[in-house]
């Protein structure tokens, strides 16, 4: 999975801020329309949060949230939002396995910016 | 007594029902819908109205109708804040202190307040007390047929702000631009009314007011939901997105028991909802069942149910 790191990275960011929507409807979605709608608008939002987040000075990219710093991860490239719409066309079970890791804790720590 | 009304409105340019914003763009609510296309099935995002949106309209009617015939409406309600005695704090302000019976609770509840009767609430304290709502509203949908041509579309607005240079802080703009995502369809729901429901424990089916209260509270019922269709006041952003349009078509059945007009996001509705209530007239249920498609308005069928159910003695 780690070809979809970057929408992984931007989901974990929505559930990170308590926005569990698009989390939920990737996850939980029977066909790829769903999938492709969610991921239209969590990326509309997404832009729209990285573009007014705070910027320290090494750049890095980060939004206030109960008190908490939360990094902002970079916007996914677009090869990779294609290959996942596409991989998402043969099986839908990809959709799932996205959300679900974008719910498990990161591997290493995550930091915001442009990575 | 069950009232049942399928509803069909054109909505243009409207914004209703807001979801989530992102920046400067606020969405508007949108539903996956199955519609079939050259035989085929697929699925289709389009504007819609949540039934919370529809319910809250609706209990804001019931509280200026509750109150013009001098009905017990709570505080909390009457600011339109429907918090419906959901913890300690405001069913306090009802009963003091709070007895340990869910009967006495409801009865408690019951009493103070029309729209917590009609409907329902949730005390989610211990014991645990739930009434469910007399009144059933299912979200508002594009009609079937035509859902492929239902369209949600982002306007452009901008908000001006005079600042001096002094007021002016790092490289804000004195022009914010902003979107609003209008949906634009025809829009399909249906409102059930169990009026029998109204004025009766919801744990021993039993009366808890006097037969001529519970009428009155019937009739408020009846008169909201007839304001909230006429009014068109349903829905936000009615300052500046009212929607062009209006009421098309209404469908009202009124049934002895429940029976639910088939939904009017089906061309055929009108026909197939009295085809059932035949097969259910055979079986010895009365009916009374009106439309107000062209020349009839809706007003018009509306009453007519009413004036049907005061000669039947509901109210």
């Amino acid at each position: 999975m780690s070809e979809y790191e970057g929408i992984v990275k931007m989901l974990r960011f929505f559930v990170q801020t308590k926005n569990f929507s698009y989390v939920d409807r990737i996850g939980n979605a029977l066909n790829p329309e769903p999938v492709e709608v969610t991921l239209h608008e969590a990326l509309r939002a997404f832009r729209s949060i990285r573009e007014s987040a705070f910027v320290e000075d090494n750049g890095r990219r980060y939004v206030e949230k109960d008190g908490k710093k939360i990094p902002v991860p970079g916007i996914p490239p677009e090869e990779e939002v294609k290959a996942f719409l596409d991989a998402v066309r043969s099986d839908i079970g990809v959709a799932k396995r996205v959300a679900t890791l974008a719910l498990a804790y990161p591997s290493k720590k995550e930091s915001g910016g442009d990575e | 007594m069950f009232l049942s009304v399928g509803v069909r409105f054109e909505a243009n340019v409207e914004a209703l029902n807001m979801v989530e914003t992102a920046g400067n763009y606020s969405k508007h609510r949108r539903v996956p819908y199955l519609v079939e296309e050259d035989g085929k099935l697929k699925t289709v995002y389009v504007p819609a109205l949540s039934g919370e949106s529809l319910a809250h309209a609706y209990q804001e009617h019931l509280v200026r109708e509750a109150l013009s015939l001098n009905l017990p409406v709570c505080d909390d309600c009457r600011r339109n804040e429907f918090y419906k005695s959901m913890n300690k704090v405001h069913l306090k302000k009802k009963v003091n202190p709070i007895p340990d019976d869910p009967k006495k609770i409801e009865v408690a509840i019951v009493q103070s307040c029309v729209i917590e009767d009609v409907g329902g609430f949730l005390y989610a304290e211990k014991p645990p007390v739930r009434r469910s709502s007399a009144f059933q509203v299912s979200y508002a949908l594009p009609v079937k047929s035509v859902a492929l041509f239902a369209t949600s579309e982002p306007q452009l607005h901008a908000r001006h702000a005079q600042m001096d240079s002094s007021s002016k802080k790092g490289n804000a703009s004195e022009q914010m631009i902003y979107y609003v995502e209008t949906g634009t369809a025809l829009y399909g729901f249906t409102f059930n009314l169990d009026l029998n429901a109204i004025g009766v424990s919801a744990i021993t089916s039993e009366p808890i007011l006097n037969e001529n209260e519970i009428k009155a509270r019937r009739e408020a019922a009846l008169k909201a939901l007839f304001r909230m269709l006429s009014s068109a006041q349903f829905g936000a952003k009615l300052s500046r997105f009212f929607p062009v349009g209006g009421i098309t078509e209404v469908a009202v059945a009124v049934t002895e028991h429940p029976f639910v007009v088939t939904s009017p996001i089906y061309d055929d509705y009108i026909a197939r909802t009295e085809r059932r209530l035949k097969v259910l007239e055979g079986l010895g249920e009365k009916y009374l069942f009106t439309v107000a498609t062209g020349e009839k308005v809706p007003e018009e069928a509306l009453k007519e149910a009413m004036d049907y159910l005061k000669e039947q003695g509901a109210f």
